[in-house]
């Protein structure tokens, strides 16, 4: 047919789609069956006479469905093929087949040569010439082969490892055709584009003019790595790739000698067409990796390569002043903690002594260690240290007031003890700016800062050294940072704190930019890379072991050249990828860098033949056709059955089918909503109630009994502190820890019914949450009556075996029973105990914390910092506060001392307003010497 | 075998919810105490105080005692106050027999889409509840051909015992018997059947002088006839069908039929003084409860009942 590649083996049979009008008119006049309806009065009906019986019609879209399914019937019959053998046309002209051969090709590698194999031997049949040009091969000339000898060619090409710029070799191919003349091209293309690709297919439809062209499409997409980073946590690498639909896939990291480390998963929602995976290891297994690869698929491509510019170093970080994490602004700590964590793993030497810090360091053979404002060490320390940075240890010192008062040989320069201060009230100097990094430093080539002002600094004497050493100038020419390579190792001052308090250094973008530059100077550095003190010209590296096309490493090819040891940018045929230089500490090249991208290739405003790799072989469609036909005719058999049974009435209701299905789409997507709507409504007049008016609150435990006991409980409750304190309530509210929000209660009540089901580890974690916001659980078991006798008879009621249950799970404080001078016995009456129904249960609160000195234990009320964020009884609080709805009380007292439910509700007074005063009362204390002082 | 048993799975699922439902309407009406319809001095039994002196429970006046009397009716205590004899005179209280026939028939199990109820299910709450109402006010109820006449406070226990242990076939109108003439007849029933069929059930019930009222139960569906489009309509009891072309030119025609239908039973009934009225299952029940209600206690006191005596005496 025009324009599709489909073809009919019997066209003649499709004359019987003229049938089709007859085949309609019949089935308008084919009444559908009668719907069957019970009617009881049916008898009636005999009696009506009977009207016209006009057969209601058919619906038009049934009729519609009948005549698609009698059409697909008849174009099976005529014999439909999909995509019949494309290729090559039937002229004589040679035959000139391109194909993509760069890293994008491999993972599709063995498709495009099977198509190119078809397209030659199609071309031996014709006897005519081929022309294979694979499209990395820009320098050689292209010639005509015969078909025998174009398929051995055809099998020396293999992909290769760099992205190929397809426009490079159109000179030859233009040159080719002008002497070929006549000419037939087919172009086997990998779809993807690397930069100039619709610069290669203007050139490619001026350069072929009238001749035919076929485009084979359709190869799967290919994966690739770039942009490996190692971050602070883990390590990460982008995936690309240039179309496609939603996957998903596994990225393998190997270490160097090829044993796997870990796996990560990437996703590509949508067509995406870039993503990341992360590998979330330590970051010493981390180091190790070598060799970041997609799993299955196999290119140069999708191979990324890690060298020891990937590894995080561990920098050690001790600081002289240690009570510094009380305000975090102000500590060296956190400013170098801040600027070296992108790009090194930040290990704090907070705890303890700097010394004990430094040597635990150089335990863990740290690559690099930063000493901020460090004074005197020890000679053992020292000792090590040395040893230390004669191996290769990198030592970074800041200065400050315990620096500049000591003295040790673990600086660059002598420095003059004491410092100066520029712009305090007794100099006449402003603060200084920097003013240059020295060309020879670590910190060539960095920006200067303007903005960064120094006020204070430690001095180096003078000597004829300094220069060599000063890494860093001021603009009054004295040093900012000074250091030198001593053995193997570097040592490094800056000349101002690694804090605020000196200069605003620390703040800058230039300070990260600094120690990232001595940070690459430590460890795992066999060669110095670009940029160590003293290395002026860049050294040359050999290729080492380099990566073919298919992304396995093999011995470096001929062509390779050696390159220079700084060299980041992505592989070329000159630099192919792989491992450069000595094999103990090599540079990797990668096939893309790290800001490459993927593009699909759009030859669509190219005038050709489609042709596609997977369904390049003829597909006859009958199968098909015929099944679809069968669908067809099963649906119509259904719609049928359904109209018979009664849908008919709503269908006609509705007049239109297609209106009523999408009402009922609509419907039903509109009748979600609305329960959602409803829910979330409930949910804010909930919260609305709750924050409306101070309430207490109750768990309700589903037992009726009991719930009814707690509501009236708690409602007495209420109605006495309204009655005797300023606390007017609202009405007590029922809540369902699993589904309603605590955060609204100051105070919940909890009664725990014996074997009760734990909590939902869910519920149990909004309870935790609940309690460490501040909230208050007051848990009655209510059964300390029945208490076993003896010892710790009261914590073995069944109540409380199943409060240990449920408590099991949540993150409970120390508890100790109510001191006699907690504050929770003084916030409102002055109670000893707190009965409830019964009298021999023990409260139990949060411990205290213990203090020890006589000030605090000649304080009457000791509150701890908050309140207690769980409270549990068993005297049964609730069944004593209780009140029938005529006043009177619901159940009586264990005692019979009618001052025991008087002293239950005081207790129940005093609880409710420790959770809502909290240690309020405990530093009333001090209110007669507060007064004294505001007396004078 | 399987529709009957449909049938009967349906009937027995219909007296269990009628059952709870009768109760909560009954409940909500007063106490239903029937005036006795016709007065004969002969006829002296039950519990309704008739306001004059007869057989009774209750205290209703002192009078002189008649020289004849045995000496055991004296009223000693009173006859002590003066010199006078006087014996004690109770309340006469009487009470007569309610027949309430619920139609239980296939045609009955019917409810269309709009309705919550079936007939069948009205029917039987409606006769329920009645029962209750006129056994708690003193009455005594029976169901023809399946019950004997009982006061039993436990009545709607009863009938649905009965019913439930009913093995008959269900007929479509209440089989004839003879009623005593003080009788009252409640028929609740769809009344699709021929018109002579209905004719000769009246004329047998209503032969010995028995009064009664013929409540006719439809389906909403069965008023309106809401069908469109090519439709079959079946009969449940008989399975005759009739198939309609479009089933929406039929509806003038079926709803005059219908009101034809409806006049000549009420022709009927009007002819015999009996009640007719027609409840769509889509109103509540209580409402054709209120309408019996009424309808009975009207029909004693007014004049009707005079003439009725008059006629069948």
């Amino acid at each position: 047919m025009m324009g599709l590649p489909l073809t009919f083996a019997q066209p003649l049979l499709l004359l019987g789609l003229l049938s089709l009008p007859v085949l309609w008119w019949l089935l308008r006049v084919m009444p559908p069956r009668p719907r069957r309806i019970e009617f009881p009065p049916t008898r009636l009906l005999f009696e009506i006479a009977p009207k016209e019986e006009t057969p209601s019609r058919t619906p038009w879209w049934l009729t519609l469905i009948r005549l698609a399914a009698a059409a697909l019937l008849i174009i099976a019959a005529a014999g439909p093929i999909w995509n019949p053998a494309t290729g090559l046309g039937a002229s004589n002209a040679p035959a000139v087949i391109l194909l993509d051969d760069g890293w994008s090709s491999a993972a599709s590698w063995e498709t495009r040569i099977k198509a190119a194999d078809e397209l030659i031997a199609k071309a031996d049949n014709d006897r005519r010439g081929v022309a294979l040009v694979a499209l990395s091969e820009t320098a050689r000339d292209i010639t005509l082969l015969p078909a025998g000898t174009a398929r051995v060619a055809l099998r020396q090409i293999s992909p290769k490892p760099w992205s190929v710029e397809r426009v490079e070799t159109l000179p030859a191919i233009e040159r080719f055709l002008k002497s070929t003349g006549d000419a037939e091209i087919a172009w086997l293309t990998d779809g993807t584009d690397t930069g100039r690709g619709s610069e290669f297919l203007e050139g490619l439809s001026k350069t072929i003019g009238e001749r035919s062209l076929t485009i084979f499409e359709g190869a799967p997409a290919p994966l690739a790595l770039a942009a490996a980073e190692n971050a602070a946590a883990k390590m990460t690498v982008k995936v690309l790739r240039p179309a496609g639909r939603a996957s998903v896939g596994t990225v393998r990291a190997v270490d160097a000698k090829g044993s796997p480390i870990g796996e990560a998963r990437f996703v590509f929602t949508g067509s995406d067409r870039e993503t990341e995976a992360s590998f979330d290891l330590p970051v010493e297994l981390r180091n190790d990796i070598a060799r970041l690869e997609i799993a299955g698929e196999r290119s140069a491509g999708a191979v990324q390569l890690l060298d020891k510019r990937w590894r995080r170093r561990a920098v050690g970080v001790v600081s002289g002043a240690t009570s510094d994490t009380a305000q975090p602004l102000l500590a060296a700590n956190f400013y170098l903690a801040r600027a070296l964590s992108p790009f090194a793993d930040v290990r704090l030497g907070d705890r303890g002594a700097p010394q004990q810090a430094i040597a635990q360091f150089l335990d863990q053979k740290l690559p690099m260690i930063v000493m901020a404002d460090v004074g005197t060490l020890s000679p053992e320390i020292r000792e090590r240290l040395n040893t230390w940075i004669e191996q290769g240890g990198v030592l970074v010192r800041f200065a400050g007031p315990r620096l500049a008062q000591a003295d040790d040989d673990m600086v660059p320069v002598k420095l003059r003890r004491g410092g100066r201060t520029l712009g305090g009230s007794l100099t006449w100097e402003k603060p200084q700016h920097m003013s240059a990094f020295a060309g020879d430093g670590p910190f060539a080539g960095l920006a200067v800062p303007k903005d960064i002002t120094v006020s204070r600094q430690v001095l180096a004497e003078p000597d004829a050294a300094l220069a060599t050493k000063t890494w860093a100038l001021l603009e009054d020419g004295t040093p900012l940072v000074t250091g030198e390579r001593r053995a193997k190792g570097v040592v490094a001052l800056f000349h101002v704190g690694a804090d605020m308090r000196w200069s605003d250094l620390p703040m800058s973008g230039s300070f990260v930019e600094m120690l990232r530059r001595i940070v690459d100077m430590s460890g795992y550095t066999s060669t110095p890379g670009a940029g160590a003190a003293g290395e002026g010209a860049v050294e040359m590296v050999a290729p080492l072991r380099t990566l073919d096309g298919f992304g396995a490493f093999g011995p470096p090819p001929s062509t390779a050249k050696p390159m220079r040891a700084d060299y980041r940018d992505r592989a070329t045929p000159e630099h192919p990828p792989g491992l450069y230089g000595p094999a103990e500490g090599p540079i990797a090249v990668n096939t893309l860098a790290a800001a490459d991208r993927l593009a699909a290739l759009d030859t669509s405003a190219l005038r050709a033949q489609r042709a596609t790799y997977t369904n390049a072989e003829p597909r006859d469609l009958r199968g098909i056709l015929l099944a679809s036909s069968l669908a067809l005719f099963l649906i119509d058999a259904v719609i049928v059955a359904l109209l018979g049974a009664g849908l008919a009435a709503l269908l006609r209701r509705w007049r239109a089918a297609p209106a009523s299905l999408a009402l009922a789409l609509v419907f039903a997507l509109t009748t979600v909503s609305p329960s959602q709507v409803r829910a979330d409504a409930a949910s804010d007049d909930f919260a609305m109630r709750a924050v409306s008016q101070t309430r207490l609150a109750y768990v309700v435990t589903g037992n009726a009994d009991v719930d009814a006991i707690v509501k009236s409980g708690m409602a007495g409750l209420t109605l006495f502190l309204a009655q005797r304190t300023a606390l007017e309530a609202g009405d007590p509210v029922g809540v369902d820890p699993a589904r309603d929000e605590l955060a609204f209660f100051p105070l919940i009540y909890w009664p725990v019914m014996p074997g009760a089901a734990k909590p939902s580890q869910d519920t149990l974690n909004r309870i935790d949450a609940y309690m460490k916001q501040g909230g208050t659980v007051l848990f009655d078991t209510r059964d300390a009556v029945e208490a076993p006798p003896g010892e710790n008879g009261a914590t073995q009621t069944p109540g409380m075996l199943t409060l240990r249950n449920i408590l099991s799970s949540l993150d409970v404080p120390e508890l100790e029973p109510v001191p006699r001078e907690h504050v929770l016995t003084k916030t409102f009456y002055l109670l000893r105990d707190f009965p409830g129904r019964y009298t021999t249960g023990q409260t139990w609160v949060e411990t205290l914390p213990r203090s020890d000195d006589d000030e605090a234990a000649s304080r009457p009320a000791h509150g701890g910092d908050g309140v207690s964020p769980i409270i549990i009884t068993s005297n049964d609080l609730v069944g004593a506060w209780a009140l029938r709805p005529d006043g009177q009380p619901m159940l009586p007292v264990s005692g019979g001392d009618m001052r025991q439910r008087e002293f239950a509700f005081r207790a129940g007074v005093n609880i409710v307003m420790y959770t809502l005063t909290g240690n309020y009362k405990a530093d009333q204390v001090h209110a007669p010497a507060l007064i004294e002082r505001l007396g004078q | 075998m399987a529709a009957p048993d449909k049938n009967e799975a349906l009937e027995i699922t219909a007296i269990r919810r009628a059952d709870g439902e009768s109760r909560t309407l009954a409940a909500s009406l007063p106490r239903l105490v029937l005036e006795a319809r016709r007065i004969a001095a002969n006829v002296i039994h039950g519990l309704h105080g008739r306001r004059r002196a007869g057989a009774g429970e209750n205290f209703w006046q002192y009078r002189r005692f008649v020289s004849g009397e045995p000496a055991a009716r004296v009223d000693w205590r009173r006859s002590a106050r003066d010199d006078h004899l006087y014996g004690r005179e109770q309340e006469w209280e009487a009470s007569h027999t309610v027949w309430i026939w619920p139609d239980r028939s296939p045609s009955m199990a019917f409810a269309s889409r709009e309705a919550r109820d079936s007939k069948l299910e009205r029917g039987l709450i409606v006769a329920f509840a009645l029962a209750e109402l006129l056994v708690a006010g003193g009455e005594r109820v029976g169901i023809p051909g399946l019950m004997n006449p009982t006061a039993s406070r436990a009545v709607i226990d009863k009938m649905a015992q009965a019913m439930l242990h009913d093995d008959a076939t269900r007929a479509s109108l209440p089989p004839s018997f003879v009623p005593s003439a003080l009788a009252e007849i409640v028929v609740l029933s769809d009344f699709w059947s021929p018109m002579p069929e209905i004719r000769a059930m009246l004329a047998g019930l209503s032969s010995s002088g028995a009064h009664g009222t013929l409540i006719q139960v439809v389906d909403p569906a069965e008023e309106t006839f809401p069908y469109s489009g090519r439709v079959e309509f079946v009969e449940p009891e008989g399975g005759e069908t009739i198939t309609a072309g479009r089933a929406e030119s039929w509806m003038n025609d079926y709803v005059a039929r219908v009101a034809l239908h409806r006049d000549e039973i009420r022709a009927e009934t009007n002819r015999l003084d009996w009640l007719f009225s027609t409840h769509t299952t889509s109103r509540s029940a209580a409402e054709l409860l209120l309408f019996l209600h009424g309808g009975m206690m009207v029909s004693k006191g007014g004049t009707r009942s005079t003439v009725k005596v008059g006629r069948s005496a």
